[in-house]
This record gives C-alpha cells, structure tokens and sequence, in this order.
C-alpha cells in the first residue's frame, strides 16, 4: 500500500515502483527515478544533484514528524500511520469497559467534557489493586455510567465517548 | 626556553552563574585567559554542553530550573566552597540583580561587573530615567503614577496618545502596553500595575511618549569605575517581535552621522555621570524625526554584544574581567575604532507561523555554517531535548562584512547552511526578514515585523519541490526504507512484473 | 559457457507466418484471460460494492508489497467447464511477495456466484496447497467463499482429493512448520470454516467476516436457534470470546495491513543455496519466440532457438553434444540461478533416453534444478529399436527423473503425446510448477493419429454391424472424431482441467521459471537414491 505523508495541510501518496537496477517512485502520479540515495535516517542524502538534509522526529503526541531541510529552507512532513487512517469506527473506541470486577474509586471526568487519548476517566479498583482506565482516543465523553463506590462486573460498560466525526 | 614566564592568570577561578551559550562564550575566553571556569546547573539540564565545558561542575536545585538559577545563596556557597574567587553573571538570571552582587562582594568575591549601587541606580526604571534627565541625556516625557490615580490620568493623558504604560521594574522589553487613546488608558493602568507586582514584585508603574515607527539604537559603553567611560560605538536591534530583539547590528542601519554622535556621547556622559564600572549598554529610542530618548541602561553584557566585538576587534568577556580584576579601559575613546559591520540573528525554538509560540522536541540534526566571519554561538549538541524550562532561544548566529550589504549577504548565506532539524526554529523566518527590501534599505523600526507580516509569510511550495520534499521524508523513513531493502531478487528486479 | 549462435532468419516467410499465428494465439490467450479475470455480471459487482468488498485482485494488489512481481497460477482454469459457470476457477492463486517474504496466496472470488467452490475450484485450492507443500511455500487465505456449489456435491465433497485434501493438506503444512495466515473477508462456513481454524493466524473484518460451522438458517432449521451473523460467528465473537480468529479488523484495508504486518514478523526461510550468479537477461530477444513456434505441431524446429531466449546471455554449456542429438541436454543460468535442461529436438530413441538419464543424475549429483522443455511426440518405436532395449532404455529414464530429489520445473513448449509426456517430467511426475505456451497440444497420440485409429475402429464396428461403410461416411466419421479430440487436446482445455499450473506467453517463461525456482529453494534436497534400473 502507498505511504501516506502529509506536507502544508495536503495529503500525498508515495509508491515504490521498482527497486533495481534503480529505485523508481510514484509520487501522487508523476513518476521518479533515484539513482542515489542513503539508507540514514538522519543526514545528508543526494537527491537530484541537491544535498538535502533529513531528520526524522517523533512529536509527543505519537506522530511521525519527518523534517526536511533542502535549498536552505526546512520543510515539516507528517507520516500517516496507515493504521490510523484506516482503523475505522470501532465499538471499542468509542466504548470503556470493565477489564474485570471491581468497585469504582474515582471518576475524573464528567459528561461533555473533552478527553485526549490515553488521559485517564475513571479509576477503579480491583483485588487490591488500581487501575486507571483511559479514554481509547480524543473525543468528548458523552456519559459515566457510575458513581465512586459502586461495583460493576467483567466487561460491564463504564463509560462512553460521543462518536467521532468524520474528519 | 627564554626567561619569560606566563603572566599570572587574573583570576584563579569563576564561577559562570549562567547557563546554554552565554556561559560557554564566557568559558571560551577564561579558557583563554588561563582562568578555571565553574559551571552550575539544574538537574535538567546535567548533561548540558555548558555542564561539560567547564573544568568543573556543579548542581544547583530548585523548584524550577530557573528558580535554581536565581537562587543567589546557593550559588555564592558553592563559589566559596570550590575556591572560586569571582563571579561573572552573564546576562538574565542574577545579572542585574543588586542584592546578588552585593551578596558577591560581601563574600569577597570579585563580580564580573559594575557595582551594586550602580545596577540598583539602574534597575529602577524610574530613578534611571531621572537620573538620565539630570544628566542631559534626553528622556521621553513621562508620568509616573502615584497614588492619585486621577491625576496620573491626567498627566499621562498630556503627554498624548498614543502612549506606553511601563513597570518601573520591569526592563528587557517586559511589563509594558500601548495605549492608543484615553478611554483604554484606566483600565490599562490598573492592569499594568497589577502585573508588575506580580512579575516583578513592584507595582510601580509609569506612562511614557510612544514614539512612532521608533528605531532601537544602543550604545556599548565601558566604564573604569572612577567616572571614566569610553563607548564601543552603537547597535541597532530594531528587528523585534513580542518586543524581543532578533535581529541586531553594529554599527546601526544607515543614521546621520550627527545623530550617531550625539547619540554615544549622551551615553558615554551617562556613564561616567553614574561613574560606571566594567561594561553596560545604554539603550534609546531613536524616532523618525530625528529625536531620541533613553530608554534603559542595561548594567551587564548584552546578549548581542558578539556584534561589537566583530566591529571593534575586541573580545569583550576578557575586557569585563580586566576590569574586574582593576585594571583599567582597554583603550582610548580615538583607539576605539570600528571597521565594517556585523549582524547578529537569534535562532529560537518557535514557530514564526503561529504567532511565534514557543516549540519542543529534540536536535536531531545539527550543521553548523562554517567561514571566516562567522560565529555560531551555541551550546547545542546532536540529541539534546529542547524543554519549555527555559528561554528559547537556541544559538544565535553573528557574521562580519565589509558593509552592510555584504554582512547581510554573508548572514543570509550562514542561515541557509545552518541545520537544526528536529524541532520548528526561526531559521528561515530570519532568512525572509532579512532578504524584505526594506531591511535591505534600511528601513527599519521596532514595528517592522508586525509591519511586513504578509511579505514575511513563507511562499508555497512548487510542485517538482515539493516532490524532493515528500521522496526525502518517505526515504527518512524506516518502515519506507526497508519495504525498498528487504525485497531480494530476482523480485527487485522484476518489479512489477504480471504474468 | 559459449553463447548459442542462432540460426534463424527473423526476415524469412517461415518465421513470419510463425509469427502472425503465435501472436494470434498469444492475442487469443490474453483476451480469455481478461474475460476469465474480469467479465462479471454487473449485479455480483453492485452487490460486492455495496457491502463495502473490494473485488479480490484489489485485495490482492493491496497485499503484495509494490513494485514486485506476481506470478498467477491456473488463471483459464475451468474455462472449458460449467458452461463457464466459474471463471478461473472461483479462485485466484499466485505466488507473490509479502513484507519481503515469497508467499503463495489464495483468494475466494465472491464476485463468481458468492465464491462458492465448484470441483475444479477445489482441485485449484488442493493444488496451491501441494505447491506450498512441496516448496515449504507460507500460505495466505484471502477468504470469502459460500461453501461448495451444492450441485456438484459429489464431485466436491467425498473423494480423496476432493475438499477434505484442503484441511488435510493445511495440517501437514503446519506441521512442516510452514505459516499460513487467513483473512476473513466474507462468510467461511462448513468446511470453510476450518481454514481459519487451521491457520496460525487470521485476521477477520467486522461486519462482513463470519467464521460458522452452520449458518443462521442452518441453525435454525437444525436447532430452532435464532441468531445474527455476527452472534453466531462475527468478528468481535470470535477474536474477544472464542478464540478461533486473532484479530479484528475495522475495514478490509485494516485487514490487509494487519495481514501484511504479521507477514513481517515471520521467520525468514532458511534457503538451500542453489548455485547462481548475477543475472543476465537473453542475447536474443525473447519476442522472437513467436516466430521459431512453427505454424503446424508437426513441423520441427531447433529447441536451441528456445533455449537462447529464454536462458541468461543466451549460454549453454550443452552435454554430449553430439550423442542422443534428438534431446537437447545442458547447463545455463536462469535469472542467475543454474539449472540443467532437458529438451526435445524429435522423438527419444535408445541413445537419447540413455543420455537424458544420466544427464538427470548428474544433475542430481550436482545440486541443480532440471528444467524440461517438452516437445514430445513419443519414443521410437518398430522392430530395431525394440530390440535394442527402447523399452527398458525409456523405463531407465522415467526412473532417473522419478526419483531424482532436484526441484523439476517442466514447459509444454508444443506438443506432448505419449509415454513422451512420462519421461520428460509431465504432470504425474511432481513438477514443482508445470506451464503450458497457448500452442501446446496434449494426448495419448496426435490428433490425425488418433482420429485415423479411432476411424479403424468404427469402420470395423460398422462392417461387423452388418452397415454399409463409403468414404462420405468415413469422412464424416474421421472429421467429428478429430474436432471432438482437437478440443480436447488444446492447451484451453488441459489449463481448464487443471493439468497445468497455467498457460503463460512465452514471452514470460524466464519470468516464471525465475520466480518457481526462487521459491523451490525454501524447501531442503530429499534423500538421493533410486529404484533398480533395468540395464
């Protein structure tokens, strides 16, 4: 499947046509021969006669950030996960369950309110031990469905996020 | 071997009560010198180049990485205790802090700067304007509020509009607002009062003229303590945003030679009227009618003080320590002589494209520019984390030329072979700032930045551009890279072959 | 090794003619296999897109990593069958490349009456999985089947190689230590069910995946249970509370790179290393393959004009060159590797049976892959010969290359007739791949030959009949007859019963032997040895 990037906002497609004797690329359509290229990750490769310098660097948030800096002026290339892209709606992501019986401890964000992925909701409390329970993706929490103190079993629906909308 | 020996190092050893570039650049020249150098840092920062550079090192603590730097005890115990016998305090953190260098002299230690009473004269806005006011050195028309709210109105309402409210406190471009007509002007004021109680820990605020499209021209001045004070010519850092330079140059964009005179000599009379001792900057505020006023004196070494050393041949660190250890002026006011121009740009971990709010993430990539007449003043290395704890600016970069034109040239050049990838920066904003017609001609003030925005936006990239762009991302990356490696042949070969 | 010095004339009226039916052919071949791979009903299309499918050469597309190479197999399977019911077979199979690994792959066409298995289907499936066998090959399932085609029930369901072989093949498979994979995409029911079960792993998509050993209705009919698709086998089911799938998928985009990056994780296949060198593409263009195929199968022709371009550089080192001249034995490289082969430039007598047999067990001895390239109309036959052992020298042949343990690759260049057919490594003797040109012929004796015995018979069935035999009658007789057996010994019909692993242009053959031989390495030489040769 294409490599999915995104520069300035758009989004891009690369595929590989053919590797030897020379890489050959498609670039949204428009097609690339690359006699030359360097298997770094950072440094400098030759592309077309130009030196460009590449670094890759992941942003906290989980995305691949890739910069470029070519003719003396830095560019900042996205990378999709592809996994991301097309892991559509799930149940699951829209959905906290109880991993296993136990009592509620505290619940740390109400109804309406916006969460990030992996910011911990609820905490509960199981055979003596904690667990704290995070929203599956960013959203807004549609409802709790329990108060602290209260028990609830294995797989016992939580909490719920509103569905995403369609980007 | 003939009988001369080394001459005996000023100083056995200084403590830098600083950190990042400012503290290698002072390390570079005790270095030099023959002088032990002693780093401080915080726990953060424990791996830091500056950590590294210096013959010894130690950690400071605090609740914040600079709350570490600013606490004065801490750093004089740990002078006395490693036998440092001065302190230089670079610039920021306790530079301009009268209580430290007090502190400093009363643990006999030498502090790598003027006296406290001095920087105390100094870091009240209001009583250095005044003191500047007695001395002939022309000061904006201002106000200062007392208690009578009302009748600070009124008064400031009679310099005109628009005007500046400013903290008296306050200095290196914080605490201050424009008030653009009289309805704003009372609820500013108490908002600006409040904010400089807590920022500053002194509420005291006062109006002044706002001086349209005004240049900010400053003058490196020495002084030798016993009211002797020679200036090392001016700079101009009109090139600002969020009223932080980056851009400055020495001597100042195209001025008329009887203003750049009157301008030095007005701080050089400063100067020695405070009877200054080592270096400080006096800065003003030049309007495009040709008046000019005082802004600020600056009681410590400037962060662009790199384009004066380039113009004058002098290594400026060095000079700060002569003087401390009470040797006199270097040289005469007619030795001081400049020769081409130098330009300095601040390279910050922001983003210029949004409203230049500060950026993380870690230098993975780093190129310096190489060259005669150029010097990337850094402590950065491969690998480093960029944090929020501290200021953002990164490195900054001077070069000299001949002229103005040539050093414009020659900076352009240096920024476009500089590489600090990893984490947005400055880089090519500075590059669009500096290749603006009006930077070139010389059109300069501290609005330029607000005033060029558009111009200064990035243009699109073109197509065939932004396919090189999007193949050397793709290749930098490892799953790409390795989906093009770990096919064998025959299959690489055959590439796409159906049959 | 001396490149082979051509001796045709590409500007000659023979090479011409050649070249305008080959072409013809090839034309004819391409044009079939474009119906067979995409020609369906506009409603089976509609009703794929609006479940959300995609047709299953895209999902096949979207698996192979790009810009690699696949290598279809049986693409014209039952072409001749089921009044062309199931084109291709209901399934597609090739070998192709997944996250770097070779891997052959199989996909349900759902597009074809719901992807359900027709005889030849099975046969199909059966025959991938005896390719994975034999070629320690890793497997992946892209499923999406009905079940069998329940009219054809006998033919699909009982027999010993009928769809039990599929389950029992994939379980000798894992027991090899060779991975297979599934993907659900559709409903896998009955029988179907176990080729997740049987698979390492499998990935199921939400929604249209379902994995049962009885359908809803089934259920119903059987136990009075009512229950949804998903209940009673969907994706979250399966991969949260029974266990039998692995991972759940959103989307069949989501599948398929879940799919690729389990692929990623396996093992890379320790190779035996056959010798081989940088490759090399022919001296001779390969196109010019359609002008030495002669116009009529029982014209002659040069198998060395063959070979030169097919074979890197165009170099063959040939064995006893001038011993046993009716067969063709040699060294060359294909796509780098080293191979011996074996061709046929007329009928085998004593001398050429005798060298093809010991040039397979030097072959044997040497480490190196047999390629046959068959034009074959059978050995000698008549008094001499006979005498002279052509029995016993043809047996010593047929043993050498049974049990020679070398990967065999075999090419139905023209004709194959006969104990000929034996010999040269046909269908019954365990090719790794075997691959047929569009002007391949294959019988127990050639069309005139035969049509004339077959004219015999019934001429002496009639005078016994007491029926008046003239020629019109004859002449009718002998024309049905060769029509009838022109059919079936077309190259169409042996590729629609599967006697092949499909027909390719010749101008693919280096593409395909490369590739055949590339995958044949994952699997270690057998034990050497051989029967008792009648000397």
């Amino acid at each position: 499947m294409p490599l999915h990037l995104a520069l300035d906002g758009e989004k891009h497609s690369i595929e590989i046509l053919r590797r030897k004797p020379h890489l050959v690329l498609n670039v949204d359509g428009r097609i690339y021969e690359i006699p030359e290229w360097s298997a770094e990750p950072i440094g400098e490769m030759v592309l077309d006669g130009n030196t460009v310098a590449v670094a890759r660097a992941i942003e906290d948030a989980g995305r691949e950030t890739c910069f470029v800096r070519i003719d003396g002026r830095t560019h900042e290339v996205v990378l999709i996960d592809p996994r991301e892209e097309f892991a559509g709606h799930d149940a699951a992501r829209d959905e906290i369950h109880a991993p296993m019986p136990g009592a509620i401890v505290s619940i740390h964000k109400s109804a309406g309110e916006q969460v990030t992925r992996g910011e911990t909701v609820i905490t509960i409390e199981s055979m003596k031990l904690q667990t704290a329970l995070a929203a599956p993706r960013d959203g807004r929490l549609r409802d709790v469905l329990k108060k602290p103190g209260e028990t609830f079993d294995k797989d016992e629906l939580l909490a719920r996020l509103e569905p995403a909308d369609e980007a | 071997m003939s009988g001369s020996e080394k001459p005996k190092p000023l100083f056995g050893k200084v403590l830098v009560a600083n950190r990042g570039e400012i503290a290698v650049r002072v390390m570079r020249t005790l270095r030099a010198m023959n002088i032990a150098s002693v780093a401080i840092y915080h726990r953060v920062e424990r791996n830091a180049v500056h950590a590294r550079f210096a013959d010894e090192a130690h950690e400071i603590r605090g609740e914040t990485p600079v709350a570490a730097h600013l606490d004065a005890d801490a750093i004089i115990a740990i002078a006395r205790s490693c036998g440092a016998d001065a302190i230089h305090p670079g610039y920021g953190f306790l530079s301009e802090n009268a209580a430290f260098a007090r502190k400093v002299a009363a643990a006999g230690l030498s502090f790598i700067g003027p006296d406290a009473d001095t920087i105390e004269l100094m870091g009240d806005k209001i009583s250095a304007r005044n003191f500047a006011a007695a001395h002939g050195v022309p000061v904006a028309p201002s106000v200062q509020a007392q208690d009578d709210i009302d009748a600070f109105i009124t008064s400031a309402s009679a310099i005109g509009f628009p005007l500046l409210i400013k903290a008296a406190a306050g200095g290196g471009g914080k605490g201050m607002s424009a008030v653009r007509d009289a309805s704003e002007l009372r609820e500013r004021a108490r908002i600006a009062a409040g904010e400089a109680q807590r920022y500053f820990g002194d509420g005291r605020i006062y109006a002044e003229v706002y001086v349209e499209r005004p240049r900010h021209i400053e003058v490196q001045v020495l002084g030798d303590g016993k009211g002797g004070a020679i200036h090392l010519l001016e700079r101009e850092c009109s090139i600002q945003r969020r009223f932080q330079k980056i851009i400055e140059e020495a001597p100042s964009a195209p001025l008329p030679e009887a203003t750049r005179g009157a301008i030095c000599e007005a701080a050089v009379r400063l100067a020695a009227a405070a009877r200054y001792k080592n270096a400080g900057t006096v800065e003003f505020i030049l309007g495009a009618d040709g008046r000019f006023f005082f802004l600020e004196m600056n009681t410590r070494l400037q962060v662009e003080h790199p384009v004066t050393e380039m113009i004058c041949g002098i290594d400026l660190v060095r000079t700060q320590i002569e003087i401390a250890a009470g040797l006199g002026l270097p040289l005469s006011q007619s030795e001081a002589r400049a020769n081409g121009h130098a330009i300095e740009c601040r390279l910050c971990a922001e983003d210029p494209d949004s409203g230049f709010l500060p950026a993380t993430g870690s230098i993975r990539l780093l190129r310096a520019p190489a060259g005669e007449h150029v010097r990337f003043e850094n402590a950065l290395e491969e690998g480093q984390r960029v944090t929020a704890d501290f200021d953002p600016m990164l490195a900054k970069l001077v070069v000299w030329g001949k002229d103005r034109g040539e050093a414009t040239g020659r900076m352009i050049a240096a920024l476009r072979q500089l590489t600090i990838l990893g984490l947005r920066t400055n880089i090519d904003y500075l590059v669009r700032v500096l290749e603006t017609p009006a930077f070139r001609d010389g059109a300069l003030h501290t609005g330029f930045v607000a005033e060029h925005a558009d111009a200064l936006a990035p243009a699109p990239v073109e197509a065939r551009l932004r396919d090189r762009i999007l193949i050397a991302a793709a290749l930098g990356q490892r799953t790409f890279r390795d989906a093009i490696t770990l096919v064998e042949e025959p299959y690489a070969s055959m590439a796409g072959w159906r049959n | 090794m001396r490149k082979i010095q051509s001796m045709i004339s590409t500007m000659s009226a023979d090479f011409r003619r050649n070249e305008a039916r080959n072409r013809d052919l090839v034309a004819q071949f391409r044009e079939r296999q474009e119906r067979a791979r995409h020609a369906r009903p506009k409603r089976d299309l509609e009703r794929l897109a609006s479940q959300g499918k995609m047709r299953p050469r895209e999902r096949i597309e979207k698996l192979v990593d790009p810009g690699t190479p696949f290598l279809e197999l049986s693409s014209l399977a039952a072409n001749m069958a089921y009044d062309g019911e199931s084109p291709s077979a209901s399934s597609i199979v090739g070998i192709g490349i997944v996250s770097g690994r070779e891997v052959i792959l199989r996909a349900d066409d759902p597009s074809v009456k719901g992807g359900a298995w027709y005889p030849l289907s099975v046969k199909k499936i059966v025959r991938a999985l005896d390719i994975a066998i034999e070629n320690r090959l890793p497997m992946v399932h892209l499923c999406d089947s009905a079940g069998g085609f329940l009219p054809l029930q006998s033919e699909v369901f009982p027999d010993r190689h009928m769809a039990g072989r599929i389950f029992r093949n994939q379980s000798i498979l894992s027991k090899m230590g060779v991975k297979q994979l599934s993907l659900v995409f559709g409903h896998c029911t009955a029988g179907g069910a176990y080729i997740p079960a049987l698979s390492d792993y499998s990935v199921i998509v939400r929604g249209t995946g379902a994995v049962f050993l009885g359908g809803p209705p089934l259920v119903k009919a059987a136990t009075g249970e009512e229950s949804t698709v998903e209940e009673l086998g969907g994706a979250d089911m399966h991969t949260s509370v029974s266990g039998t799938c692995d991972y759940p998928a959103a989307n069949e985009d989501e599948a398929i790179l879940i799919g690729r990056e389990i692929v990623a994780q396996w093992d890379r296949p320790r190779k035996w290393p056959i010798q081989s060198q940088a490759p090399e593409p022919p001296a001779y263009d390969p196109q010019e393959l359609y002008g030495i195929l002669p116009d009529d199968i029982k014209k002659q022709f040069d198998m060395r004009e063959i070979i030169a371009r097919i074979v890197d550089g165009s170099r063959f080192h040939e064995y006893q060159p001038n011993y046993g001249s009716t067969l063709i034995c040699g060294y060359a490289n294909i796509w780098g590797f080293k191979v011996g082969i074996l061709a046929n430039n007329g009928v085998l007598f004593n001398d050429s049976s005798l060298k093809g047999g010991h040039f397979i067990e030097l072959c044997d001895q040497n480490n190196t892959p047999l390629v046959f390239l068959q034009n074959i109309t059978g050995y000698m036959i008549g008094r001499d010969y006979e005498r002279r052992g052509i029995t016993k020298d043809g047996a010593k042949m047929i043993m050498a290359q049974s049990c020679a343990r070398v990967p065999k690759f075999t090419v139905m260049c023209n004709g194959s007739f006969g104990a000929g057919n034996y010999g040269m490594c046909g269908r019954a003797f365990d090719a790794r791949l075997l691959f047929a040109w569009p002007n391949h012929q294959i019988g127990v004796m050639g069309g005139d030959q035969a049509a004339n015995t077959l004219v015999e018979v019934k001429a002496n069935q009639m005078r016994r009949a007491g029926e008046e035999v003239d020629r019109a009658t004859l002449e009718r007789v002998r024309s049905e007859t060769l029509a009838a057996y022109q059919e079936q010994i077309s190259a169409w019909y042996s590729t629609s019963e599967l006697w092949d692993d499909g027909i390719i242009d010749p101008v693919d053959t280096r593409n395909a032997l490369g590739m055949a031989i590339s995958v044949s390495s994952n699997a270690p030489l057998g034990e050497k040895g051989y029967g008792v040769f009648r000397f």
